[in-house]
C-alpha cells in the first residue's frame, strides 16, 4: 500500500498541471512556501535586513564571514539588485568549493577516522569537483564506482574504504546519506514504525555490496576494494514463526531487481582470487549501483539531494529528519520537494545553480527575528528564519577572520584552527554532525581554551591590535560590531564600548575581552 | 681461547613444561623443575628417574651442598656417560653415587633441604625463607652457607649444616633476581629487578658496593609494568667475571619482546661488557654459565629456543645453536663439558661441550 | 529549535542526537517518553543516598586465576596460591590478601563466557552489555549511569573515566544515541578535564567583565531570536562556570594525606582516591582504568606487580566507602576485556580468554559473599551459570534500582537499555 501511494505522489508530480514557464525557480519556491501556510504573507517575517543577509549568505555560501570593509560596502551600495549581485560574487569566489569540500565531506563521511584516505586528499578532490561543478550524480557515481586501485581517483572510494567496506555500515549510509531513509531497523525485519521500510529493501541494497571486501585486509591503509563472484543475500524475519528463507538480488528500494548474467562455469573471473590477487569477478554487482543509485530512474536520489542542500541553507528539511524519508513522514511542502528534485535533474544536478536560486528566494532571505509578540512558529513552515549553529568549519574560520588582520590570512594559518575547532564541535563518527547539544567541553574550550585566547589577544594587525590603535571609542565599536557580528552596534552598544574602555590603562587587554564576549556570543555561533 | 664444538648430545623427556636444571656436583644427576611443582632428578649413568614431592609451587631455585667435598672440584672419576632416561639400565649397575644435599626453593617462599644422592628422596628440613617467591638459591664454595633471595627485596643466608638462619642482607629495593657466590669465598653478589647487581662481604653482613646491570631493565610505560632482572646468574672459575643474563631493548614486555643480553662485569673494576647473539634474536636469556675454557654460554628463548656461545669478549664471536623448544634454564656440567638446557615442551636437550684446545685464561690476575 | 515540533507529534522522537540543542530543554522524560524511568535526582548534586557506580576497568584482560578464581595445583593454576576470605569457603589469589578480608561486602561471579579474544569488542561487550553490531553503537554503562542517575541537571560531568598517563579529553561516541552530553570526560593520568582551570592572566575581574558582556549580548539576540538552542549555548557557559567553581573536586592532593597513604602513594591508588572524591561530590559515574594486564609473556611476575596494585587501594576504597556511608549507594564493579587463558603459555604467558572467567561486584544492592558461576577443575570451561556481558549489564542497573528492560528511544524507535536477550543475575543481587 505505502509503495503504491509514494509512486502516485511522484506521478503526480511529473504530470500535474505545470506552473507558469514565466517564473524562475526562487520565485515559485516562494509561492509554494506560501501556500503551505494561511495568510503566510501577513505572519511571515520580513525579509532581513543587509546586516542579516550578508552575514547568513556569506556563511553559507563561503563558510566564513565578510570583513568589516565588506560589510561597509555592502550596506553602502544603493543597488536593487545587490542581493543577487553578491549571491553571484560569493557563488564565483573560491571559498565556495572549499565551502562545499567541507559540508559535503561531513554529509558523506559523518567524522569518521580518515584511515585509508587521508584528509587533505579527500578535501582537494571535493574542493576541485565543486570549482569544477562537477554534477552531484556524476560525483556520486564516481564516489561509488571507485575502487581505490587508481592513484587519481582513489580519494573518491573514501565512502567505501573508510567504512572499511564493511556491508552494514555502507548499506545503512547508502540509504541514509543518498536515498533520504535508515533502513537499519529493517535489517532484521520490516521497519517497525515505518511500514514503507522493507526488510527486502535493507538486503537488495545489501546484495550490490555484500560481494565486496578490502584487499588485502581492512587494516591495510592502502587496501582497495575487491570483490567475490560469488555469495548471496538470504534473510529471514526475526518475526516470522515459519523462518522463511527469502533471497535477494541487488535491487534499490522501490526498483525492479537487477537482471543478472550468469557466467559460464570457470569463467566467473577476470582475476580468480588466489593467495594475494586482489580477484575481480568477470559480472561486479557493485558496478551496478553506482549507476542504477544515481539515475533519475531512481527518484529517491534527486528528491535527498535536495532536500540535503535545503536543509544547509534552510536550517530544516523539508522532510525532517533528513534520513526518514516516507510517506507516513511526509514532507513539509511535498509539492516543492518535487519541484526541487525535477528542476535539479533538469538542470543537469547543478549544486551551484540550485543553491543560487534558493539564495534568491524570500523565504532564505527572511529575518530570524521572530515577530514579537506570539507564539514560536512552527519550523516547518518557514515563517521566520531558522537558526542555524555554525559547523566546525564555519565556526573555526569565522572566528579566524572575524579576529584577524585586515587582510585575510593564508589557509595554512587557518587549517590549524579548523582542526582544533572540528575536534571539539566536531560530531562523533558515524553520527550526524548538525545534531548535537552544546557540551561542557565545546564551552570550556570558548571559555579557556589556548585557541580562542590566542585569537582574541592582542596580536600584530589582529581586531584586537587594530581597535586599540583607534583612540574614537565609537569608531572602535563600529570596526569591532562590523568585523565579528556584521553590522553596526546599537547605541547602547557603543556606549558598552565606550564606558568599558573608559580610563582603561591596557586597552589592548580590555578590547580583547570584549572581542571574546563577541566571538562567544549566540548572535556569533548562530547563522541567522 | 677457543670456542667448544657444541653437538645435540640426548634428551629426557619430563612431559611437563619445565622451570629449571641443574647438575648435581659431581655430575652425576640432573635435576629439574616443572610448573607441576615437582623437582625431578634423572641419574645420568643409569637413566633412572626420581621424583621429589613435597613443594606446593614452581621450583626456580636449585643448589647443592657436598658432603665432605667442597663444591666445583671436579668428580674422581670421568664424566658419566649419557644415556636417555629409563634406558633401562639398572641403577645397581652404577656406582654409588658422592652423598650430597640437595637444596630447592619454591614461589611460596619455601625452602627444602633433601638427600639427593639417596636412591628415594629424602627429606632434611624446610624454611620459610622469603615472603613470595624465592627465586635463586647457592651455596658458599666452601658448602658452609645457602644463600637464598627472593621478591620480599631480601637475600637471607643458612647454615648448611642444619637450615638454621644465619644472616639477612637488606638492601635491594625490589624482587632479588637471582645470586651467585664467588669463588674465593667471602663475596656474594645478588641481582634484582632493576638490573642492580650487589657485591656483598656476606660474611660480615656488608654491601661492599653495586655493579651496574642495568641494561637488563625497563620500565614499559606502555604496559605500565616493570620488566627486568637477572635470569640466569654466574662467576667465572677464577673469579675475573661475573655474568648476568636477561632481556634488553624490550619494545613490548606483554609479549616478551626484546633482545637477550648477557653482560659480563669485571669484577675488580666493575665494568660491564655486553654479549650479544651475532643473530637478530627476539627474547629472553634464561641462564647463563662460564666453561673452564673461559667460554660464557648461555641459553635463551622466545620462539624456539637457542643456545649461544662466547669464547672471549669479542661479542662477534658468538656461535649459535638451535635448541629445539623454549629453553627455561641452562645447567652446565661441573666439568664443563656438557650444557643442559630445560624447555617449556617438558623436555631437557643435552649437549656435549667438546672443547679442541683448552687454552689458559688471558687474565693474569684474581681479583679479590 | 527545529525538533521541537516534529517532536511534539511523536513523544518518542525526542532524542538528543537530533537538534542542536537536544536534551536541555526536554529533560529526561523526553527520552523515555511515557512511562519511562526518570532521572534519580534531579538536584544537580547527589545525596549520600543517591545512587552511583563505580567501574575499576582491569585493561588488558587480567587473569581469573590470578585474581577471583584461583586453580592451585592444577595444570593451569601456576604458582599462586589460593588464600581464603572473610567469607567461609570462598578463596581467591595470594595476590589479594587485602581484597579478601573484604570478601563479605563483594559477590563473584565466576561462570562468564562473553565469547570474543579481541580487545576493543571484549571491552565493548563488557561496557555496554552488548555485542558489536554493525550499524548501531550502544551506550556504555558509563552513559547509560550518567544519563539514569545523574540526569539532564547533573552538575558535574556525569560520566568520567580516569585513566593512566595524560591524554585528557573529551568522547565522542561512548554515549552513542545518548548524546555527547553524556559522553566521557577523560581524566588522563587523574589530571582535571582539558580547559577546566582559568589560563594564567586571565583575572576573577577580567573573566566577570567579558562574561558580563556575553550575557548582555546574548540577552539582546535573545529578545527577538530566543530558541531552546541558544539557551542551551548560554547555559552551556553557565555549566562550564560550575565545574570551573567547583574544580576543586579534581583536586585529589586535598584529600588528607592519611588516606592518601592508605590508598597507597602511586597512579592507580591515587586515582581511585580521585574516583572516591567525585562520586562522594555528586558524580554519578567513574570509571578508573588500572593498566595493563594484557600478559601474553611473564603472566605471573606481571599479575603479581599489577594485582598488588590494585589489591590494597581497592580494600581501602571498600573500607572508605563505607566509612563515609557511600557504600549502601555505590555500586563497584571490577572489571575486564576478558579473562586469561588457562593454559600456561611457553613464555610464561596466558593468552586472551573469554570463554570462562570472573567478574567481581559490591556495594549497593549487591548480596555480599554471593558466588555465583563455576568452573571446571582447571578453569577451561563454565560449568555452572554461564553468563555474558548482557546479564552483567542487567545486573548493574538492578543494583542502582532501575529497571534494565526498559527502552530507549534513539531516532523514533524503541532500543532496550539493556539487552533484551539476557537478565540480571539475581543470585548476587541483595
Amino acid at each position: 500500500m505505502p509503495v503504491v501511494a509514494i509512486v502516485l505522489v511522484w506521478a503526480a508530480a511529473q504530470t500535474g498541471p505545470a506552473p507558469p514557464p514565466r517564473l524562475t525557480l526562487h520565485e515559485r519556491i516562494d509561492a509554494l512556501v506560501a501556500a503551505g501556510h494561511p495568510g503566510y504573507d501577513q505572519v511571515a517575517a520580513p525579509l532581513a535586513d543587509d546586516a542579516e543577509f550578508f552575514r547568513r549568505v556569506t556563511l553559507d555560501m563561503n563558510g566564513t564571514v565578510p570583513s568589516a570593509a565588506e560589510a561597509r560596502a555592502f550596506f553602502a551600495d544603493p543597488s536593487a539588485d545587490k542581493r543577487r549581485i553578491l549571491v553571484d560574487r560569493l557563488l564565483a569566489d573560491p571559498a565556495y568549493a572549499r565551502r562545499m569540500a567541507e559540508f559535503f565531506d561531513v554529509v558523506f563521511m559523518e567524522r569518521r577516522r580518515d584511515a585509508k584516505v587521508p584528509r587533505a586528499a579527500w578535501e582537494e578532490y571535493l574542493r576541485a569537483a565543486f570549482a569544477a561543478d562537477t554534477p552531484y550524480d556524476r560525483l556520486v557515481r564516481d564516489l561509488l564506482s571507485a575502487d581505490g586501485t587508481d592513484p587519481k581517483t582513489r580519494a573518491a572510494a573514501k565512502f567505501f574504504l573508510d567504512r572499511n567496506m564493511e556491508p552494514d555500515v555502507v548499506v545503512r549510509d547508502l540509504g541514509r546519506v543518498f536515498l533520504g531513509r535508515d533502513l537499519r531497523c529493517a535489517q532484521c525485519h520490516d521497519h517497525p514504525l515505518v511500514d514503507d521500510y522493507k526488510q527486502g529493501h535493507y538486503h537488495g541494497l545489501l546484495a550490490f555490496v555484500s560481494r565486496s571486501f578490502l584487499f588485502p585486509n581492512a587494516e591495510a591503509a592502502t587496501a582497495v576494494l575487491a570483490e567475490k563472484a560469488d555469495g548471496e543475500v538470504n534473510f529471514v524475519s526475526v518475526f516470522d514463526p515459519k523462518k522463511t528463507q527469502k533471497k535477494t538480488g541487488p535491487r534499490l528500494p522501490g526498483a525492479e531487481p537487477v537482471a543478472e548474467p550468469t557466467p559460464a562455469k570457470g569463467k566467473e573471473y577476470t582475476v580468480a582470487p588466489a593467495n594475494g590477487a586482489r580477484p575481480i569477478p568477470a559480472y561486479s554487482r557493485r558496478a551496478q549501483l553506482a549507476g542504477r543509485l544515481t539515475s533519475p530512474d531512481n527518484p529517491a536520489f534527486a528528491r535527498t539531494a535536495v532536500n540535503r542542500l535545503w536543509a544547509m541553507m534552510l536550517g530544516r528539511g523539508l522532510v525532517h529528519p533528513l534520513d526518514l524519508d516516507h510517506p507516513g513522514n511526509p514532507p513539509s511542502h511535498p509539492e516543492l520537494l518535487d519541484l526541487l528534485a525535477a528542476e535539479f535533474v533538469a538542470h543537469g544536478y547543478d549544486v551551484r545553480w540550485l543553491l543560487r536560486e534558493i539564495a534568491l528566494t524570500k523565504t532564505y532571505q527572511r529575518s530570524s527575528a521572530a515577530p514579537p509578540p506570539g507564539e514560536e512558529p512552527p519550523a516547518d513552515r518557514y515563517l521566520v528564519g531558522i537558526l542555524k549553529p555554525l559547523s566546525a568549519e564555519q565556526f573555526a574560520r569565522a572566528t579566524v577572520r572575524a579576529t584577524g588582520p585586515a587582510v585575510p590570512e593564508a589557509e595554512a594559518v587557518v587549517a590549524g584552527q579548523v582542526a582544533a575547532f572540528r575536534r571539539t564541535f566536531g560530531g562523533g563518527p558515524g553520527e550526524p554532525d548538525a545534531g548535537t547539544s552544546p557540551t561542557l567541553d565545546q564551552a570550556l574550550f570558548l571559555k579557556h581554551g589556548g585557541s580562542i585566547r590566542g585569537l582574541t589577544a592582542r596580536r600584530n594587525d589582529g581586531l584586537t591590535d587594530r581597535l586599540a590603535k583607534l583612540t574614537d571609542p565609537n569608531a572602535a565599536a563600529d570596526e569591532l560590531f562590523l568585523s565579528v557580528l556584521t553590522r553596526l552596534p546599537t547605541a547602547d552598544e557603543r556606549w558598552d564600548v565606550a564606558a568599558a574602555l573608559d580610563g582603561v590603562k591596557d586597552r589592548g587587554a580590555t578590547l580583547a575581552e570584549i572581542v571574546w564576549a563577541l566571538a562567544v556570543s549566540a548572535e556569533f555561533r548562530f547563522n541567522h | 681461547m677457543s670456542a667448544p664444538q657444541v653437538r645435540p648430545d640426548g634428551v629426557w623427556k619430563v612431559g611437563k613444561p619445565l622451570i629449571g636444571c641443574r647438575f648435581d656436583p659431581s655430575g652425576r644427576f640432573l635435576f629439574a623443575s616443572a610448573e607441576d611443582h615437582m623437582v625431578r632428578r634423572l641419574d645420568l649413568r643409569t637413566g633412572g628417574v626420581v621424583g621429589f614431592t613435597g613443594h606446593a609451587s614452581w621450583v626456580r631455585g636449585m643448589a647443592f651442598v657436598p658432603h665432605g667435598r667442597p663444591v666445583g672440584r671436579s668428580a674422581n672419576e670421568p664424566p658419566p656417560g649419557l644415556l636417555a632416561a629409563g634406558s633401562g639400565l639398572s641403577q645397581s649397575a652404577a656406582p654409588r653415587p658422592e652423598p650430597f644435599t640437595v637444596v630447592t626453593g619454591d614461589y611460596h617462599g619455601r625452602l627444602l633441604w633433601w638427600r639427593g644422592d639417596l636412591p628415594a628422596p629424602q627429606f632434611v628440613w624446610s624454611a620459610e625463607a622469603h615472603a613470595g617467591w624465592v627465586r635463586a638459591v647457592a651455596v658458599s664454595p666452601d658448602g658452609s652457607v645457602v644463600a637464598s633471595c627472593g621478591n620480599d627485596h631480601l637475600v637471607k643466608l643458612w647454615r648448611a649444616a642444619d637450615g638454621s638462619p644465619l644472616r639477612t642482607l637488606a638492601g635491594h629495593d625490589c624482587h632479588v633476581y637471582n645470586l651467585a657466590f664467588h669463588p674465593a669465598g667471602d663475596r656474594l653478589a645478588s641481582c634484582d629487578l632493576k638490573g642492580i647487581v650487589k657485591d656483598w662481604d656476606w660474611r660480615a653482613g656488608r654491601l661492599v658496593r653495586d655493579l651496574d646491570a642495568k641494561p637488563l631493565h625497563k620500565y614499559d610505560t606502555g604496559f605500565r609494568a616493570d620488566i627486568g632482572g637477572a635470569r640466569g646468574m654466574a662467576f667465572d672459575g677464577a673469579g675475573w667475571r661475573l655474568a648476568v643474563a636477561g632481556i634488553t631493548n624490550v619494545s613490548n614486555a606483554f609479549a616478551g619482546i626484546g633482545n637477550p643480553l648477557v653482560i659480563t662485569l669485571d669484577w675488580a673494576t666493575g665494568k660491564p661488557t655486553q654479549l650479544k647473539p651475532k643473530e637478530a634474536f627476539e627474547g629472553t636469556a634464561w641462564g647463563v654459565g662460564f666453561l673452564p675454557s673461559g667460554a660464557v654460554v648461555a641459553a635463551g628463548a622466545r620462539s624456539g629456543g637457542r643456545l649461544w656461545v662466547w669464547a672471549g669478549d669479542d661479542p662477534a664471536s658468538a656461535a649459535v645453536v638451535n635448541v629445539p623448544s623454549d629453553g627455561r634454564d641452562l645447567a652446565l656440567s661441573p666439568a664443563g663439558d656438557r650444557a643442559a638446557v630445560a624447555c617449556w615442551d617438558g623436555t631437557v636437550y643435552f649437549f656435549s661441550l667438546a672443547v679442541t684446545a683448552a687454552a689458559p685464561s688471558p687474565r693474569p690476575v684474581a681479583a679479590r | 529549535m527545529a525538533d521541537a515540533h516534529y517532536a511534539c507529534r511523536t513523544a518518542a522522537h525526542r532524542s538528543t542526537r537530533r537538534g542542536f540543542l537536544g536534551s536541555a530543554a526536554l529533560g529526561a522524560a523526553g527520552v523515555f517518553g511515557a512511562g519511562g524511568v526518570s532521572a534519580a535526582s534531579a538536584a544537580g548534586t547527589l545525596t549520600k543516598a543517591g545512587k552511583r557506580v563505580m567501574v575499576i576497568f582491569l585493561s588488558g584482560g587480567s587473569s581469573q586465576l590470578e585474581t577471583w578464581d584461583p586453580k592451585p595445583g592444577t595444570d593451569t593454576g601456576g604458582p599462586f596460591r589460593a588464600i581464603p576470605t572473610s567469607v567461609p569457603g570462598v578463596h581467591v589469589s595470594e595476590l589479594l590478601p587485602h581484597t579478601a578480608k573484604q570478601m563479605h561486602r563483594l559477590a563473584l561471579v565466576r561462570g562468564i563466557n562473553t565469547a570474543e579474544d579481541e580487545h576493543g569488542r571484549g571491552a565493548t561487550i563488557m561496557l555496554t552489555g552488548r555485542r558489536p553490531e554493525p550499524g548501531i553503537e550502544y551506550p556504555h554503562i558509563g552513559a547509560v549511569a550518567a544519563k539514569l542517575l545523574g540526569g539532564e541537571s547533573q552538575e558535574l560531568p556525569g560520566h568520567i573515566h580516569v585513566l593512566p598517563g595524560g591524554g585528557g579529553g573529551f568522547s565522542k561516541q561512548d554515549a552513542a544515541f545518548l548524546g555527547p552530553r553524556f559522553a566521557s570526560v577523560w581524566l588522563g593520568g587523574g589530571q582535571a578535564p582539558e580547559n577546566v582551570l582559568r589560563p594564567g592572566g586571565l583575572t576573577d575581574d577580567a573573566d566577570a567583565r567579558r562574561e558580563a558582556l556575553r550575557k548582555k549580548l546574548n540577552d539582546r539576540f535573545a529578545a527577538s531570536r530566543k530558541s531552546a538552542a541558544t539557551e542551551a549555548y548560554a547555559e552551556s557557559f553557565d555549566q562550564a562556570e560550575r565545574v570551573f567553581r567547583r574544580a576543586e573536586v579534581f583536586a585529589v592532593e586535598k584529600e588528607p594525606a592519611a588516606l592518601a597513604d592508605r590508598y597507597g602513594r602511586h597512579d592507580f591508588g591515587r586515582h581511585l582516591l580521585l574516583a572516591r572524591r567525585l562520586l562522594e561530590a555528586g558524580v554519578p559515574f567513574v570509571r578508573v582504568t588500572h593498566s595493563n594486564f594484557d600478559t601474553h609473556h611473564e603472566n605471573f611476575d606481571f599479575h603479581l606487580e599489577q594485582v598488588a596494585e590494585f589489591d590494597r587501594p581497592f580494600a581501602t576504597l571498600l573500607d572508605d566507602l563505607a566509612d563515609r556511608g557511600m557504600l549502601q549507594s555505590t555500586l563497584v564493579v571490577v572489571m575486564s576485556e576478558f579473562g586469561r587463558t588457562p593454559r600456561i603459555n611457553h613464555l610464561y604467558g596466558r593468552d586472551h580468554w573469554s570463554k570462562a572467567w570472573s567478574v567481581a561486584l559490591g556495594g549497593a544492592g549487591i548480596k555480599g559473599g554471593a558466588v555465583v558461576g563455576k568452573t571446571n577443575a582447571n578453569g577451561t570451561a563454565v560449568t555452572d551459570r554461564e553468563v555474558n556481558g548482557g546479564h552483567l549489564f542487567h545486573t548493574y542497573l538492578r543494583a542502582v534500582g532501575l529497571n534494565p528492560t526498559k527502552n530507549f528511544y534513539p531516532a523514533d524507535r524503541p532500543v532496550p537499555i539493556a539487552d533484551p536477550k539476557a537478565a540480571a543475575i539475581d543470585e548476587v543481587l541483595a
